[in-house]
Order: structure tokens, then sequence, then C-alpha cells
């Protein structure tokens, strides 16, 4: 029983970070219908953020603050000036926009590397091993406090979509793009703006990760993929989703090590990517219909 | 007659020039230009004329190599029948990925792709007592000299771009554009569009897979990291696609030509232009902008996919009338 | 038209580099090719690998070189991809004629390489690439300083057998080459000394959460966890078994990433009394392997690790051979690298042929311990500074 509920334990704190991941990705595949697999790498940039500042002595979670807008900016330069052009552009393939994507990631992965060298970081703070127990079951301090923090940002955000004009505006643009623009909706700018918002709470899972694990150029690829696989999970542009999936995936990856074994953990969440697509095209958002 | 004078005389050109050019290092890259090609080429097929964006030529590419390797790991033949065999396992490969694949469309297509591939990289990761796991396979290459392997290569290419050429202008490459147009309006028309993608897929992954093989048997040595490679094998088709020009004929082999040779520019700063200009001059500035060149290769290589994809959206033969103007914008307009 | 000129003279500085550049090294000089990751993932060790190999040419060239020929170095980056390492062989045995290359810091690199060097009758040095294989095909133009994978763990099962007498393991591996390989080996040796293994278990390198898998392990309630894991997974692993208050008799990494000073850093006091097999580390007993150390240290203001002694001392045998070499042509380098019996920083160095092996360097091997933020050698009995620590204290044991 124990073994059975640590691991539940572990998957869902695990989860918590998924899902803030999780939510970027699909706020702009939902919005542009474009994949963005530069997503881990915008991620990997604020983790850097993040170790700089701890070098400064500012702790990770105050370090939030600094790179939520530095990587809001980042992310809406990118969609104003990068991928935004090739909406207009006459082009047989709509994917290149993916391949621009993959080219934004390469080269913010390059530009760190060329700052910071290959070698590995870590933002070592005093609650990176603080534990405590309920019962047998062992609590990691950090792993709780950045899946209460993504927990609060995913609520926030499902109520900035709802209540707000611009939310509003987002999900106008994420359901018929056409239709938003008959409705006086500003779909250019609300692109940059979506970006701008998923590159941030990437951002914030950075932030919450770095803490607990290290920092290196390379670390983007990975949660690229997580994001994705929590995305179609999710169904586009759902944030409940977006919880659900991620929630799904880190316990699926977490029972996968446990009772079957830890090598399959990216294969278990690949397949239960293409069963997804498979079975139940949309995701969770058919069930929840949020 | 004269229009198939430009692909003679390159051919031509390609026939003769091991006889011309007898560095290893530069037989090298031509050998690389030529796999490429075939893998472009057939990327270009399932892509380009058919619509179909793959993100996972890795899987295709892998599975010729393994087949390769792993006759002549298990049953002790050659790996050369690998370049038989190789073919047909990718398309093994690739017809089960179809079937589950082209149920998406779009960008869900390439990521489904992307995601199998994943799943093959892993499985050949894991499954150690089969494929060796990431311990690869190495064999010894069975010529010293890099001419047997060249013209092997050139009659793959040759081979592959003419059969390629052939469907494309036969009744199939019709119904492979119109699925590209219109998927729903060519499956009203009454193409059975799932079929037709099925063939596409099925000459792509073949050729892919024989191009895989010929690595298998050139190189000496895979393992899954190199050959089910995202970036170095899936993307890079990708590139040579777009850089050449999607849906194009010549597209796929300019853009090998381009993607070879600049990843090389950049990785040896330019053939050592820049090295040898500083050693020249004595100027330490030059001697440290050849080495922050080299040092930052794989940058320059994004800022290049960025810049390809920003200005040359249908790449260099589909926006060369683009490139001309832009060129020789003095000249008046003919 | 200024663009045309310039874009004219552009082009002869092209060709002028082309037809010139190979020919512009000095007549004094004896090139040396080495093949290492420069850019890329693995960058980190090509550059200590770098830095050594720098540092012993200048050492050598200071000394009047080889014969009075000096040493030059060139450097071609491989990238950690086997196709790119191939064409850098090729490019320093074809255009810059070579007679001995050595480097090759990957595995799946060094195999494709030194296959080239085979096929062209260079001798190829390997200096870290690790595959047992490498050395298994029968290449008689490749010889491997450093020991092969599979040999790491030789000290920890002698510690075993006679001090710790373990009766169950676990072993965790990371889905590599190195993981897999030396994990396969010590599956077999644990079979040798009557160990049970209980869980052999392999996870993908970069993974962020443990506790499932650990949680697993600490249930089956083994005597020794053995780990074959790069430094940041190390760390994690140390970090989540202490976080689940997971007490086996003793911890043991299979090298790698648990004698690097990051895992220190890293892990904390997680990393107290955690044992590893080593194959250098700067406190051994080879003359000049802490002169290196502290050389290097002074020079480039960081720390180096045993990549940088195998690089180091590579160049030392390279020199050797060299000096020895009826003639500067790569067969006659080839003979006397075969005939090299030195010491080196890194330890002898002799090229013999056991089992399926050719031309393999023999060294023993050492188990360390993490003692005080630490890392001292405590195995074997004849190279121990200092005392192990056995029985290790459980987690909530210690203050």
């Amino acid at each position: 029983m124990d073994v059975f509920l640590q691991t539940f334990v572990a998957g869902v704190l695990k989860g918590g970070l998924y899902a803030l991941i999780g939510i970027g990705m699909t706020l702009i595949m939902g919005v542009m219908g474009i994949i963005n697999l530069a997503h881990g790498q915008l991620m990997m940039v604020a983790m850097y953020i993040t170790y700089v500042l701890h070098l400064a002595g500012v702790d990770p979670y105050l370090s939030l603050f600094v790179a939520m807008p530095a990587l809001f900016l980042l992310g809406a330069v990118i969609q104003r000036f990068l991928l935004n052009p090739l909406l207009k552009a006459d082009t047989i393939l709509p994917e290149n926009q993916v391949l621009m994507t993959v080219g934004i990631g390469m080269v913010l992965t390059e530009v760190v590397r060329f700052i910071f060298k290959s070698d590995y970081k870590s933002v070592t703070t005093g609650y990176s091993n603080a534990t405590f127990f309920l019962g047998n079951i062992s609590f990691s301090m950090a792993l709780v406090i950045s899946f209460l923090i993504a927990i609060g940002f995913t609520v926030a955000m499902f109520f900035f979509l709802i209540r707000t004009d611009i939310g509003r505006s987002i999900r106008a643009t994420a359901q018929d793009k056409d239709a938003a623009v008959l409705m006086g909706v500003n779909t250019g700018r609300i692109t940059i703006i979506t970006f701008g918002i998923g590159s941030g709470l990437v951002a914030a899972a950075g932030s919450l990760l770095a803490p607990v694990f290290y920092v290196f150029p390379d670390i983007g690829g990975p949660f690229t993929a997580r994001a994705f696989i929590i995305t179609i999970l999710g169904g586009l542009g759902s944030t409940v989703g977006a919880i659900f999936g991620g929630v799904t995936l880190g316990l699926a990856e977490s029972f996968g090590a446990t009772y079957i074994s830890m090598e399959f953990e990216n294969i278990i969440g690949m397949t239960i990517f293409v069963l997804v697509l498979l079975f139940l095209p949309g995701g969770f958002k058919r069930l929840t219909k949020i | 007659m004269k229009k198939n004078l430009v692909p003679l005389i390159v051919l031509a050109v390609l026939a003769f020039f091991p006889l011309a050019v007898k560095d290893n290092y530069y037989m090298h890259l031509m050998i690389l230009f030529l796999m490429w090609v075939v893998i472009g080429s057939a990327w270009n097929l399932i892509a380009g004329y058919t619509g179909q964006v793959s993100f996972g030529d890795a899987a295709f590419f892998g599975s010729g190599a393994y087949a390769a390797g792993l006759l002549s790991v298990h049953l002790h033949i050659s790996a050369w029948w690998g370049l038989a065999l190789g073919g047909f396992a990718a398309v093994a490969v690739g017809l089960p990925f179809g079937w589950i694949c082209f149920r998406m469309r779009g960008a869900y297509f390439a990521l489904a792709t992307l995601a199998l591939n994943e799943v093959m990289r892993h499985s050949a990761a894991i499954a150690e007592g089969f494929t060796g796991g990431m311990v690869g396979i190495l064999i010894m290459p069975s010529f010293v000299s890099k001419v047997p392997y060249y013209y092997v290569a050139l009659g793959m290419a040759v081979a592959a771009v003419i059969s390629i050429q052939w469907i494309v202008h036969a009744k199939p490459g019709y119904y492979f554009v119109s699925i590209r147009e219109d998927q729903d309006a060519a499956e009203s028309l009454g193409i059975n569009t799932h079929y037709y993608k099925m063939l596409s897929l099925a000459i792509a992954a073949f050729w892919t897979g024989v191009a895989g093989s010929l690595y298998m048997n050139y190189m000496g040595f895979i393992d899954p990291d190199v050959v089910f490679s995202l970036h170095d094998i899936s993307i890079m088709a990708i590139l040579v696609g777009i850089v050449g020009g999607v849906g194009t004929v010549y597209g796929p082999m300019v853009g090998a030509f381009v993607m070879v040779t600049v990843q090389e520019l950049f990785r040896s700063g330019f053939f050592g232009l820049f090295k040898y200009l500083g050693n020249v001059t004595g100027s330490g500035t030059i001697v440290s902008i050849a080495e922050t060149i080299t040092g930052a290769h794989i940058l320059g290589f994004g800022i290049l996919v960025v810049v390809v994809i920003l200005v040359l959206p249908n790449g260099i033969v589909g926006d060369w009338p683009k490139i001309r103007n832009a060129v020789f914008r003095t000249k008046p307009a003919t | 038209m200024s663009v045309m000129k310039r874009a004219l003279l552009v082009c002869l500085a092209i060709a002028l580099a082309m037809s010139l550049g190979g020919a512009a090294a000095m007549a004094d000089t004896i090139k040396v090719g080495i093949v290492l990751p420069l850019t890329g993932e693995q960058a980190k060790f090509g550059e200590i690998e770098k830095r050594s190999f720098l540092m012993a040419a200048e050492e050598i060239n200071a000394k009047g070189g080889v014969k009075g020929n000096k040493l030059e170095l060139l450097f071609e980056d491989d990238t950690g991809k086997p196709d790119v390492g191939r064409s850098a062989t090729e490019k320093l045995i074809s255009q810059e004629k070579v007679p001995i290359i050595t480097g090759g810091y990957s595995s799946s690199v060094t195999a494709a390489a030194t296959a080239v060097a085979q096929q062209f009758k260079v001798p190829f040095l390997v200096t870290t690439g690790s595959a047992d294989k490498i050395t298994e095909s029968g290449y008689d133009y490749v010889f491997r300083i450093n020991p092969p994978a599979s040999e790491y763990p030789a000290a920890v099962v002698t510690f075993l057998q006679e001090v710790v007498k373990p009766k169950t393991a676990v072993i965790l591996f990371e889905n590599s080459l190195f993981g897999q390989s030396s994990s396969k080996e010590f599956e077999e040796d644990c079979g040798k000394l009557g160990i049970k293994v209980l869980l052999k278990e392999g996870y993908n390198k970069g993974a962020i959460d443990f506790k499932p898998m650990l949680t697993k392990v600490k249930a089956t309630n083994p005597d020794l966890v053995y780990m074959v894991s790069y430094v940041m997974d190390a760390a994690l692993l140390m970090r989540q078994a202490k976080e689940l208050d997971f007490n086996p008799r003793l911890f043991v990494g299979g090298g790698a990433g648990f004698t690097l000073p990051e895992f220190h850093k890293n892990a904390g006091d997680a990393a107290e009394f955690v044992y590893s097999a080593t194959l250098w580390v700067e406190t051994v007993v080879y003359p000049g392997a802490m002169d290196y150390f502290k050389k290097y240290q002074a020079k480039y203001k960081e720390d180096t690790e045993y990549h940088g002694a195998e690089a180091y001392a590579s160049l030392y045998v390279v020199a050797d051979a060299l000096k020895r070499a009826k003639s500067i042509t790569p067969k006659d380098v080839r003979d006397a690298l075969a005939a090299t019996d030195m010491m080196t920083a890194f330890g002898p160095v002799k090229f013999v042929s056991y089992e399926k092996k050719t031309q393999q360097n023999k060294l023993p091997t050492f188990m360390v311990q993490w003692q005080k933020g630490e890392l001292e050698t405590v195995w074997p009995k004849d190279a121990a500074k200092m005392k192990y620590v056995f029985p290790v204290p459980k987690w909530k044991e210690r203050k």
C-alpha cells in the first residue's frame, strides 16, 4: 500500500508542474493552431534566468516575477516578428510554422550554450531537499509548493479566460478565427498576447522546477514533448484539460515506473498520446466541455 | 530534348566526379549529399506532393539501417543485403505507421509521426537482446576506397529520383497533389484518399529505408540515437525539402547540396578560411572570429533555418523567380 | 561595380585558402590529429580534454618536443555525432596527412572514427570512448588507453567480497551505452559472488522523478544498490533516496557521475558515504597525477577530472611513440605505439591483447567514498588513503 500511495503522490506532484507547462502549450496550439516545438526551450531560458538571479541571491520563487515578464516579452517578440509574418506568406505547406519553431528552439538552445557552456547548473536552496512525512509517505517540500503555485496559476488563468475581455477574445480566436475577426477581434494582437502568456506560464514552470531539478541547454526537448502530450490529452485550448492532462501524464509515468519499468517512461507518454489521438480525438475537453 | 539537358549534364558531372576529385574528404561530402538527395526526394513525395508533412522520417531511415545491421549481426550475412531488404523493412514499419497517423490531418499528423518515431527510438534502445541497445551495431565497412560507396549512392539517388518523378507524373501523382490541395474535394471526386496516402508513404518509406541501409554499410556504425534522431534525420529531411523547395522536381537536390555544404561550412569554419586568414595576417581577431564561428556552428544552422523560412518560404527552387528578381533587380524586366 | 570586385576578392581568398591551407604547415612540426566533441551536448568534456591536450603539448614542446620537432595539435570537432566524427577523421587523414590520431570521447563517435583510421592504416589512440567492442574488432591500428566500460567495477567486486559480503543487490542504470554495458557486467559479477540481483532496471537520462522507482526498490529491501548514472541523475537519485529515507547497507556508483565535484555540489549531504568505482582521482599513487591536477587548476581556474587525465596521458603516450618511431609514417608510429611501456599521470600504459580485446591498456580500478565532502580513495587497501566507513549510518541517525 505504501508503494502505491507513494507512487500516487509522486505522480500528482509531478503532474502539477506538467499542467503548468501544458497550459502554455494548449493556449498557443488552441489559438494559433500551430505546434510550438520551442516550448521546452522557452522554459529552459526561464530556468537560466532563475539560475542567474539565484547567483545574485534571489530566491527562485521570487524570480518568478522576473522570469515571467521576460518570457512574456520574448514570446510576444517571437510571435510578432517570426511567426505572424509566416501567416501571410504564400506557401504550399502550412507546416512551415512548425519548422520555424524548431529553428527558434535551436537558436535559443545554442545562444544559451554559447553564454553558459554545456555545464550543468543547479539552483540549490535550503528547501530543495526538505521533506515531510505523512504516515510513511514522503512529500518533497519544494514539489508541494510548486504544485500549489501551479494550481494557483491555473485557476487564475481559467478566470482570466472566462471573465476578462482579452480572455474572451483569446477563446473566441481559438474557437473560430474567422468569426472572431468578423466580431471585431484583432486576432493579430491576440496571437501575440497568447504566445506571450503561454511563454510566461512555461517560464513559471521553469522557475518552479529549477530548485528541484537542474539546468543545462538541452533540457528543453523532453519538456516540449511532454507539453504536446498534455495538450493532446487535455484538448486544445482547455486549461482544465491541461490540468487533467498534466496529472494524468504524471500519474502514468509514475505508475509505469513502479509497476512496469522506468525505462518505459517515454514510451508510455508517447503511447498515451497516440491512443488519445486515435480513440479520443479532442482529448478530455470532449468529456468536460470546458 | 532540351528539357532533359540540364539533368543529363548534372548526371555526367556526378558520374565523372570520382575521376576528377580523388580527395576522400570531398568524396565523403558527396556521398552524404547523394544520401540526402534520396531522403529529401522521398520526404518531398509524401510532404511536398501529397501534403502529409512527416516529422518521423527517421523511423524509416532507422528501420532500413537496422535491417541491414541486424542481418549482419544475427544472420552473419553481408549488410549489403540490407540495401535490398532495408527498403521493405521500412515499408513494413511505414504501413502501420500510416494506418495510425493518417487518421489525423495537418499538424496532428506531424505530431503523431514524431511520436511514433520516438517510440521506435526508445524501443530500439530497450530491446538490448535484439538490437544491441545503446551499444549499437558496429560492422567493418567492406571497402577502403570511397568510390564504390559513391557509385552505389549515385545509383540509388538516380533510381530514387527517377522513380519518384515517374510516379509524380503518372496518375497517382495527380491524386497526390489533389489530396494536398483539398482532401475533402478529392474524396468527393471518388479518389480513395487513404489508399493513395498509404501508397505515397510506402514509396517514401522505401527509399528512406534504402538510404538508411546505405548509411549502415557506409558508416559501419549505428545506434538508436543516431538513426532515429529527430534533429539529425527527421528535421534535416524536412530542411532539405524546404530549403530546396517543397513540391518541386529539383528542390530536394538543391536542398541536399545546400544543407550538406552549409553544415560543413559552419562546422569547419568556412573550410578553414578564417583560420588561414588569421594565420596569414597574424590578426588575433580573425582567429578568434574563426573559433567563435566553429564554436557556434549549430547556432548558425538554427539562424539559417529561421531566415530561410522567413525569406524563402517556398525554398530556393520554389522561390527562384523571387531570388532572380532580388539579385538582378537592376536589369529591366524582360 | 564595387560589389563585383568584393565578390571576386572573396572568391580569390577562398581559392587561396583551399590551395594553401593544407601546405601551410612548417617543416619542423609533427601534426597530431585530435577528434573531440567541442560543441554540442558533450562539449564540456571535450573542452576539459582539449585543455589537457594543450597543456601536455606545451610541456612536451617546452622540453624540446619530439626529436627537436614541435608537436602541432589539430583539433577536429566531432559535435558528438558519428557521421561528423567520421568526416573529421577523414579530413585529418586525407587533407592534413597526420601520422597519428588521438581523442575520441563518446563511444559511438569513437567506433565510427576508429573504423576510418583502421581502413586508412593510421594509428588511433582512443582516449575515452569506452564501449568494449571498440577494441574487440581486431583493428591493429586502434589502441585504447582507458579500460573498457565492463572493467570499471573491478575494485568494487573485491570490496564486496572481502568487506561487505552482501546477499542481495539492486542495479539501476542509465539507458546509455555506458550504463547498459557496465550494468550487464556487474550483474555477471554478482552471479559469481553469489549475490542475488533482486531488480535490474534502466531509466532514461534526464528523468525528473526517481521516487516511484526508488519506492519500488526500497520495498525489495536490498543490501546493496549499484547505480550507473551520469552526474545530475546521480545527484537526484541520492537526494530522492534520502527524501524517501531509503537505507540499504550501501550505495555504490559505477563510476561516471558519482566521482565528479558537481555530484557532491548537487546532492549535498545526500552524497556523504556514497561509494563509487573509479579509474582515476587526483590522489592516486601515480607519479604526476597530483601535479597535473594542480597545474590544470592553476592554469584554467577550474577542476579537472579523469577524462582530462586520460587526454593528458594520451599525448604523452603519443609523444613517446613518435620519439621511438623509426620514421614519422603511420606504419612506423603504429609499431612504436604497440611497443609502448611507460608510466603516465593516468597510470601505467602498455597495450596488451586478452580475451577478445586487442591493444587494450589494462589498468587497476579503485573504489572511492565521499567522506566529509571529500572524495577519498578507500580500496584496494594498498592504494587507500583513508579507511572506508562501513557500515554506513542510516539517514535519520546522521545529525
